[in-house]
């Protein structure tokens, strides 16, 4: 069984609040200094799920491709230390400040070029913008279905059974194959990587595409081709009152409190 | 020259984090006040195949160096797990040198492969309470009895008994005064903790007290010949091989916490506000970190040189030294200076700063201390006259 899974590399969602800065003029994130980025934490379980749908199908090949900087190689290298078989990095100048429509279109363009795949598989969402909107945009672009927010995944008679995780319960579904199926935190614990396996790893090499490679022009990634205009970035921010509320005793201070919550129409 | 690590030392690093990453400071800290031995930390790396790091491949290791090792145990102290974490797994990852490099072959096969799956533990029983530094004045003694030794006497300071089914220890199997030299007569044996001949008995400390340090009472334990390791005699000289390793990986531990404590200190320095900005803001906070930060950088430099040395196999006693010397040194002082940059809150457990004080303070005492590392660099470096 062949699997693609996505991965994204996004900056530590344990930055302390002190070091989380945005630069409002050019509507970005200044990446914190001193704290690297880390994988998406929804990504570890794709690629778990892809593991587990190899190892059960006795053979195949999982194939791990990451869209970004230089360094979302090391999302790429802990898939591939997991035990994901090769990595693709796609970098270029171009895919700074792409949208997610543009994200989708450059994935969908390396998932054909690589060719042979039964399955696409992706975290639910990525953790710093948490959208989740990819998955349906890669699986548009390849006329495939889309599946998300899985807590269980297994092939059957050549199709996909997935176990989908809604507000108020599970839903279990099927879809032909190939398909793109997002993966929530729901799957369960990804694997640590073995010593061994990281080892190995490290020795591997990661392919590197660019915009050329994927047949994907400056045009294409261009502002008019972005589908998703950001107005706006800033850190809200939060003032706080404190009102003490005298009365006589617990019950009357109750009293008081349920009244005035009601009067902000927060009860 | 090259600075950089290789792709699979960069790859350790990163792994090696990660993992640590998964038990955090409110773990340490609960394991510590309940002085209680990590477990799921332990099995977490022994499932990953971290404990045989240095044992052969051909006995179920991964057969890496010392710089690797040493990446690994200064990341595990890094994520605040300090040295209730490092010695949790030190002891796994470099303690069993001795049989590696000179245990029989059946030895090997019989205890490597069980220690590098984290199924077997060893402790560690060389010092005495009168033989700390001068080993070969150690009292505890072996008598040849038939196909057994018989081994009587006392030491301290062994860490993790209380969990280890086994215990490395050197005890004299000739006398002293029969000796040629005061260095010979000693020998090393794999022996079984058993309870029947052996007396427990931990040591109140100040730190590190997730991992127990001991008095242990051996009282005519007997030992098959086939547990001696290496050459009867000649265990002081296998103990010698290990001791510069030692020396840095217990320097890329401190390097470890110095670095924690640092990271601490900084992230308190800019989020505490104190009359109306962030206490990091002044000098009188900023320079001694930033000193401490060069420090520390000049200190892992030492520690990758020695290790590059030793996985080289050229001679490091005098780097291994260093290392150990520089990066106890300053990372306590790192310690120090993040405790006062908390101020009171310092001296609360709950900002653990306080106990990477207290762990990072015995590597100024282990396990060499820094007085006798002076004395060597005075007398190999420096050409002076010994002085003890």
């Amino acid at each position: 069984m062949n699997i693609i899974v996505c991965v994204k590399q996004i900056p530590d969602p344990e930055t302390p609040a002190s070091s989380f800065r945005v630069d409002e003029a050019a509507k970005k994130v200044v990446p914190a200094q001193g704290i690297p980025p880390v994988v998406n934490p929804y990504d570890p379980q794709a690629t778990e799920a892809a593991l587990r749908l190899k190892e059960a199908a006795g053979g195949g090949k999982v194939t791990v491709i990451s869209l970004g900087p230089e360094s979302a190689r090391d999302a790429i290298k802990h898939a591939l230390a997991m035990g994901a078989d090769e990595g693709i990095l796609l970098n270029d100048p171009g895919f700074e400040g792409i949208d997610n429509f543009q994200t989708a279109v450059a994935l969908a363009k390396a998932i054909e070029k690589v060719g042979q795949y039964d399955l696409i598989l992706m975290g639910r969402a990525a953790a710093d913008w948490d959208m989740g909107v990819v998955p349906m945009g890669v699986a548009t672009l390849l006329g495939i279905p889309c599946v998300s927010i899985a807590k269980a995944i297994e092939r059957v008679d050549g199709k996909v059974r997935v176990t989908r995780v809604l507000d108020d319960g599970f839903q279990t579904v099927e879809a032909p194959l190939p398909a793109v199926v997002s993966v929530s935190n729901e799957f369960g614990e990804p694997r640590y990587p073995q010593l061994r396996q990281i080892m190995l790893a490290a020795k591997k090499t990661v392919q590197v595409w660019n915009a050329a490679d994927l047949g994907l022009s400056a045009d294409q990634l261009g502002e008019a081709n972005r589908w998703l205009k950001l107005e706006a970035l800033y850190v809200p921010k939060v003032e706080s009152k404190v009102e003490i509320i005298e009365a006589d005793s617990p019950e009357e201070k109750a009293r008081i409190l349920a009244q005035k919550l009601r009067a902000d129409k927060l009860i | 020259m090259d600075f950089d690590l290789t792709p699979e030392q960069q790859a350790i690093r990163e792994q090696a984090r990660a993992l640590a990453a998964q038990f955090d400071d409110a773990y340490w800290r609960r394991c510590d006040a309940e002085h209680r031995f990590p477990w799921e930390f332990y099995q977490a790396f022994a499932d990953a195949g971290w404990l045989g790091i240095c044992i052969p491949p051909e006995y179920g290791g991964a057969g890496l160096g010392i710089s690797e090792a040493a990446i690994l145990l200064e990341e595990v102290a890094a994520s605040g797990a300090a040295m209730n974490g490092a010695s949790a797994l030190h002891l796994t990852v470099f303690g069993l040198n001795p049989v590696v490099r000179h245990g029989s072959e059946e030895l090997k096969r019989r205890i490597l492969p069980e220690a590098a799956a984290g199924r077997l533990h060893v402790a560690f029983g060389i010092t005495e309470p009168d033989a700390g530094s001068d080993t070969p004045s150690i009292t505890t003694r072996a008598i040849r009895d038939g196909d057994h030794f018989i081994i009587r006497g006392k030491k301290v300071w062994t860490s993790k008994a209380l969990e280890a089914s086994k215990v490395l220890l050197l005890a004299r199997t000739t006398p002293l005064e029969e000796c040629r030299k005061r260095t010979d007569g000693m020998t090393l044996f794999l022996a079984d903790l058993d309870p029947r001949y052996v007396t427990i008995r931990p040591i109140e400390k100040l730190g590190r007290n997730a991992v127990d340090s001991n008095e242990v009472f051996y009282d005519d334990l007997p030992v098959p010949v086939r547990d001696v390791v290496g050459e009867v005699d000649k265990g002081f000289y296998h103990l010698l091989d290990g001791l510069n390793p030692e020396r840095i990986l217990v320097a890329a531990e401190a390097l470890g916490i110095g670095k924690a404590a640092l990271r601490r200190a900084t992230a308190y320095a800019r989020s505490r506000h104190v009359f109306g900005r962030p206490i990091g803001q002044n000098q009188g906070i900023q320079f001694p970190l930033a000193d401490s930060y060069a420090k520390l950088q000049a200190a892992e430099l030492m520690v990758r040189k020695a290790a590059w040395l030793y996985d080289n196999g050229r001679p490091c006693g005098a780097e291994a030294n260093m290392a150990k010397y520089l990066a106890s040194e300053w990372a306590f002082e790192a310690a120090d200076r993040a405790l006062q940059v908390h101020g009171g809150f310092g001296y609360a457990k709950e900002f653990d700063v306080e106990r990477y004080w207290r762990e990072v303070r015995v590597m100024r005492i282990a396990p060499v201390t820094q007085e006798m590392v002076l004395n060597y660099l005075a007398q190999h470096e420096l050409g002076l006259p010994r002085s003890y």
